[in-house]
């Protein structure tokens, strides 16, 4: 086995990044295929087999693994192309996916419709039967309106069946009946159980995640089925592993019956990448795209999760991790709003029209445009030359801009570029700060073509001192799913609290959690030796609703040790909330063990160096590039990223082109490239600072 | 945008960037603090319900960011603040008060709020508040909505302004006090410390964000941001016609405290040409002997409310917008200044829900777009607060409000009413409670909540139907105490909308029948018995025979609307479609029950 591979597959580009027996990495790109994404897939695999000289059969077979990053779900929930699923739940609640927990709005905003539910009240049907906070049954299932209501819900036209039960998750006696009797009324169609999917809480919760689920049924089976059979046609010998929400991966038979960890599959292998490529402890990932931007970070080294996960107007109702997305991208339109403020986004120009600098029709200013305005980007040399873009246009549709404000075209097209650095870095604190991270104290880890344009100014805003631009930047999540270990997690739901600590039955629990676990990591092929678990515990104090996560550590004990479990509580919730309250009973809610199975892939990496640098550095062309430092347009070098040696650096204001992006370094910002290629860029204590800015921008 | 405008944004100090920068730096300050609050607290009207806010001003009481907070929280806010320069002149950096009391600027006596001022280099800058709503505040009964209490006697514990904290210490005396009176202490102090650490996190972020864009350039944003508001405000009032406009609701009568009910009435003049409003809340009734009277804070704060509803909700609600906005009072008025030592209890809630509604629905007399109808009204028995003890878990004791179900949202022009509402004062912002968190807090059984049909007011745009629920006790007796407005004057529509539903409250007994409560009460519930309560539906907008008949038919198919009422109440036919479960509209006889060709 030689190869290793991760596709990723985003709305516009299907990203493949490969290693070699080496340890050499390269990135292929070919273009996405929406309605047959798995075309997309065999396409960017034959481009990669051509490369190494073989053809797709021939380099199939020596691959020894493939991880997946797919939007087949998320573009599916988001473009309404799932199968229509039918809800069951108990009499008197037919309206949980409707009421939600009081969709959010802004206090002063009523121009605005309620959104619709998930599944319309048509599919919806109520059964008799109730089961109580302790799980007693009050009340015993009334299997005559179980019948009437899956008949109701074949007529309405329901493809899949959601059962989401009261208390299921402490006995969940009534929706196992729910569902056999479904399958003898009705064999085939799918079903989903909540308290199989997500045993948690919150029935609302609990709700909306088992009719996604089950909605996905029918797209996640056979796209991944398709993809599968289609690799083992083409010579593939193992199984291929998607990237799941919660950032671990899951072979075929797991996704297909739990599809919707399949959601935003791509998104969160990015900060798996910014994982493996830095120790830093806390990291923030950022990602410009053409229309939004993701945030997601890493705290004390580890990926934040979150359960408050949204999916259009709907919890996505299980835990994801926190990849944050909002409309700011390359082709975020800027506007002047009636009071005369500078508005850019969430509004795009998108891949079609674009920005007006594509000749493509449109019209509207964007940042790219203003970027081409401010000679960050070279419009002979985007995409590496691939695409010609006209910087007459762009120059027009910022001038509007600019005479609406009555200021210079220069310095509109920089209040559109910071105004945009400046919508991001409200996207970067919303994640940190609500949870309890400074994001000066961060480190900074840049993907996407079109950040590195951008993220000098965020980082000098920011007050961020270090910050890198990896190699595959422009295949940040696909190099995620190259290099990440094999994750799985295990879930457990069991009360108690530190006055009365189920110290046995929390071994017995962290055991079975373990041993499942590790029969994951088997089945995967991962040998004992290389095999880890990591434990994590939700607490709370008594009578607080909201629990915060904490990891802890086992040390070849069965039981935690309680006294260090508490002090670690203690300690998170005085990091998160500035109080804490060493009186207080910790109550301790859910348990998980997640299975590591190592990759050795990272350490050949570090083997296989980047080419050192030799010889003296030389720009390859200076252009005219616009410094908000100096006010004005000033000639820049601008070099070669695609020769740059390591050990190399590049002294800032500079820009760096390689053919996947380009980079614009600030005065005082000195990139070093290091042994795999990546910049490391430190500001070097000229974090200082900001005031009013000293140029002409300075309006008034 | 006309070029005055354009002018005087280029007009200011800095750059119209750094602007949208540090508002949204306040605002995510202002997030996290809320974040804090709602997740650190252990009361469930908090942690759950979110019934609590944070904002800014800046230390002269000029209110400055609180888009994430819950309209009646947070906008008269600077009446908090403003009694504290007075009374202290002492005051020093690592200081926190607590202000609750009706007359010393505080909304009413459950919102106790922590005001802690923000020092940079020696220099008070600003003030950061936490305001939360607390489920006891030592009463002599358990809760907070005391529509019978006549004076602030009869409330509990008031703090006019009290320093609680020295150099960021803990004054133990006041905090003895509260545990002492208030019921459940450790309830309590747990949400009381989540407010302490969400200010303590506002000042370390204000002075951060001061630290790093310098003092200058803050203080120059804070101007500006100000000017920005009032820009805004007055941009948007030239949109509406010129004139003066009256409406008048009616809270429900209490009795004893206003037999007949209580008539608001209030009257909005608008200035196109000045960018001005005025509303003259002082055509009303004098302060009323119980607890529904108006503070100062209500009533000020509800006048603006109203109007910003029928504003474009992107305009900063800070002190330059308000500025656009008179309010008019009357000294010892029910919607007014109160008169020492008259009882305000409910002032965040019931008449005061009027008045807002009252104000937004006076706009729609302009006639179409203005304006909106009435919404449901509050509070019935879904958001009532519960006690008793729990024999399930050693006799433990527990009081708290609960938020199962409450009133639907007002029809607006091109939209229908918002289902999850509760009341006019707080925006929507209020968190339904999860079921299963319900009973897993309190020993009782909700046995179903469901939107009823055929409660929506019928309008062009419709109000938002009625939530119906039922709850019960498992095991032990549980006192139920709830303030049922909109029993009899429910949520009207306006230009020929119709009322949405009235609220009832009921007990079902034993045997099953179902007795009818009144609407301001206390009631004992035993094993065996529920409460059923139907909550109070949104007012339509318009005439419902203008209504899309596709509308119709949407709405018949969310189940909420019969065929009867279809046809009846809209001039829409529906027959079935061929799959049996949905609805379709039938055009021909559509067009023969409208009357058309």
């Amino acid at each position: 086995m030689t190869y290793q591979l991760c596709i990723d597959i985003g709305g516009t580009f299907t990203d493949c990044v490969v290693s070699d027996a080496a340890g050499d990495v390269r990135i292929f790109k070919a273009r996405s295929t929406p309605g047959a994404f798995e075309r997309g897939f065999l396409d960017v695999l034959a481009l990669a087999a051509g490369h190494y000289g073989l053809d797709l059969n021939g380099f199939l077979g020596q691959v020894e693994r493939i991880v997946h990053g797919t939007t087949v779900s998320t573009n599916a929930l988001v473009e309404g192309k799932v199968a229509r699923a039918g809800f069951i739940a108990n009499q008197g609640f037919p309206d949980i996916l409707t009421l939600r927990e009081g969709p959010r709005k802004r206090a002063f905003e009523w121009r605005l419709d309620f959104p619709a539910p998930f599944v319309p009240p048509g599919r919806t049907a109520t059964v008799g039967g109730r089961i109580d906070a302790h799980g007693q049954e009050i009340e015993p299932l009334d299997e005559a309106s179980v019948a009437a209501a899956i008949e109701r819900l074949r007529r309405a036209g329901a493809e899949a069946i959601g059962v989401c039960l009261m208390w299921s998750i402490v006995n969940g006696s009534h929706e196992r009946r729910v569902a056999e009797l479904i399958r003898a009324a009705w064999p085939g169609v799918p079903v989903t159980l909540s308290h199989e999917l997500n045993p948690i809480p919150r029935e609302y919760r609990r709700a909306i995640a088992t009719v996604i689920d089950a909605s996905l049924h029918a797209t996640v089976g056979r796209y991944v089925s398709v993809l599968s059979r289609a690799l083992a046609e083409h010579g593939f010998k193992r199984e291929l592993l998607v990237g799941n929400c919660v950032g671990g991966m899951m072979p075929p038979a797991e996704i297909i019956a739990k599809p919707i960890y399949s959601v935003m599959s791509g998104p969160t292998l990015a900060p798996i990448a910014a994982r493996h490529l830095t120790d830093e402890a806390d990291v923030i990932v950022i990602d410009m795209g053409g229309t939004t931007f993701d945030v997601s970070a890493i705290r004390g080294g580890k990926l934040i999760v979150t359960p408050e996960a949204m999916i259009g107007r709907d919890m996505l109702g299980i835990p994801k991790v926190d990849v944050r997305s909002v409309g700011a991208g390359g082709g975020s339109i800027a506007r002047v709003d009636v009071g005369g403020l500078l508005r850019v986004g969430p509004e795009s120009a998108g891949a079609v029209p674009g920005p007006a600098c594509y000749g493509s029709g449109g019209v509207d200013p964007t940042v790219t445009d203003a970027n081409v305005v401010l000679g960050i980007i070279d419009p002979n040399y985007f995409l590496g030359g691939r695409i010609r873009l006209d910087p007459a246009a762009a120059a027009a549709a910022v001038g509007r801009i600019a005479k609406t404000l009555g200021i210079g075209l220069i310095e509109a097209a920089y209040a559109i570029h910071t105004t945009s650095n400046h919508n991001m870095i409200t996207a970067i604190e919303d994640i940190t700060v609500r949870e309890g991270i400074n994001p000066r104290d961060s480190y900074l880890v840049s993907g996407g073509g079109a950040t590195a344009c951008h993220i000098g100014e965020m980082a000098e805003i920011l007050g961020i001192e270090r910050f890198m631009i990896p190699r595959f930047a422009a295949g940040l999540s696909a190099f995620g799913g190259l290099i990440s270990e094999l994750r799985w997690g295990e879930t457990a739901t069991l009360h108690t609290d530190n006055r009365r600590f189920a110290a046995d039955a929390v071994a017995e629990l962290l055991a079975e959690l373990r041993r499942r676990g590790d029969a994951f990591l088997a089945r995967a092929g991962v040998p004992p030796g290389e095999r880890r678990f990591e434990y994590v515990y939700q607490g709370r104090y008594e009578y607080q609703s909201w629990e915060i996560e904490v990891p802890f550590e086992l040390n070849g004990e069965a039981s935690p040790d309680l006294a260090r479990l508490v002090e670690a509580f203690h300690a998170m919730h005085e990091r998160v909330y500035s109080i804490k309250a060493e009186s207080d009973t910790v109550e301790f809610t859910t348990w998980r063990v997640q299975a590591v199975g190592r990759n050795r892939l990272k350490e050949r990496l570090a083997d296989s160096a980047w080419p050192r640098q030799s010889g003296p550095l030389r720009p390859k062309a200076k252009r005219p590039v616009y410094l908000h430092a100096a006010g004005a347009l000033r000639p820049l070098p601008v070099y070669d990223g695609n020769v740059i040696g390591a050990g190399a650096s590049v002294d800032g204001p500079a820009v760096i082109e390689a053919e996947t992006f380009t980079t614009l370094l600030l005065a005082g910002q000195r990139a070093e490239v290091d042994g795999q290629g990546n910049y490391l860029v430190d500001r070097g204590g000229q974090a200082g600072r900001l005031g009013q800015p000293q140029g002409p921008a300075a309006i008034g | 945008m006309n070029t005055e405008t354009a002018n005087r944004a280029q007009g200011g100090a800095i750059a119209p960037y750094l602007m949208a920068v540090l508002a949204s730096r306040f605002e995510a300050i202002i997030r996290e603090m809320t974040n804090t609050v709602m997740k650190a607290s252990r009361s469930a009207v908090i942690k759950n319900a979110r019934d609590m806010s944070c904002g800014v001003l800046t230390y002269d009481h000029r209110l400055l960011s609180v888009e994430e907070g819950i309209p009646i929280h947070i906008t008269a806010l600077d009446l908090t603040t403003r009694p504290i320069t007075e009374y202290f002149d002492d005051i020093e950096e690592g200081d926190a008060f607590l202000n609750n009391c009706p007359y010393t600027g505080a909304t009413h006596h459950a919102d106790l709020t922590v005001c802690v001022p923000v020092f940079f280099e020696g220099e008070p800058l600003f003030w950061v508040l936490s305001r939360s709503h607390h489920a006891d505040i030592g009463a002599p009964i358990p809760t907070t909505y005391l529509p019978y209490a006549r004076t602030v006697y009869e409330e509990g514990l008031h703090f006019p302004c009290v320093r609680v904290q020295r150099k960021h210490k803990e004054l133990h005396d006041i905090i003895r006090m509260c545990r002492m009176k208030i019921r459940v202490p450790t309830l309590w102090y747990g949400d009381y410390r989540a407010q302490i650490g969400a200010c303590q996190i506002g000042e370390r972020r204000i002075k951060e964000l001061i630290a790093r864009y310098g003092v200058a350039t803050v203080k120059a944003f804070v101007e500006e941001w100000m000017a920005y508001g009032e820009r805004r405000a007055i941009a948007a009032i030239r949109q509406l016609p010129k004139g003066t406009w009256s409406y008048e609701t009616r809270h429900d009568p209490v009795p004893s405290v206003a037999d007949a009910g209580v008539p608001v009435r209030v009257t909005v003049t608008v200035d196109p040409d000045e960018g001005m409003i005025i509303v003259d809340a002082r055509d009303n009734i004098d302060c009323v002997p119980g607890g529904i009277n108006l503070t100062e804070a209500t009533a000020s704060g509800s006048c603006r409310i109203g109007v910003f509803y029928n504003l474009d909700s992107s305009i900063p609600h800070n002190e330059g917008s308000a500025s656009r906005i008179k309010v008019l009072l009357r000294d010892g008025c029910v919607v007014g200044r109160p008169k020492y030592p008259v009882g305000t209890s409910v002032a965040t809630t019931n008449v005061n829900e009027r008045l807002v509604i009252a104000v937004a629905a006076c706009f729609a007399q302009m006639g179409k777009p203005f304006g909106m109808a009435e919404g449901g009204h509050m509070f019935a028995a879904g958001m009532a607060v519960v006690s008793g003890v729990d024999s399930r878990k050693q006799n433990h004791p527990y009081v708290n409000q609960m938020f199962i179900g409450y009133s639907s949202g007002p029809g607006i022009h091109g939209h229908d009413g918002w289902i999850t509402y509760l009341a006019s004062e707080n925006g929507g912002m209020i968190v339904l409670d999860s079921i299963e968190i319900d009973e897993s807090m309190y020993p009782i059984v909700v046995e179903g909540r469901w939107l009823e049909p055929d409660t929506a007011g019928a309008g062009e745009f419709d109000g938002a139907p009625g939530v119906k629920l039922v709850y019960r006790p498992i095991a032990d007796d549980m006192t139920v105490i709830y303030a049922s407005d909109g029993e009899i004057n429910p949520g009207l529509g306006v230009l020929g909308g119709g009322a949405g539903a009235p609220a009832a409250n009921y007990k079902r007994l034993a045997d099953g029948r179902l007795q009818r409560l009144p609407a301001f009460h206390s009631e004992v519930v035993k094993p065996g018995e529920a409460m059923v309560c139907q909550c109070s539906a949104g007012g339509g907008y318009g005439d419902p025979r203008q209504r899309l008949p596709e509308r119709v038919a949407a709405s018949a198919n969310r189940g909420w609307l019969s065929p009867e009422r279809a046809a009846t109440v809209y001039g829409v036919a529906l027959r079935r479609s061929e799959n049996g479960v949905d609805w379709m509209v039938d055009d021909a006889a559509t067009r023969r029950l409208r009357g058309g060709p």
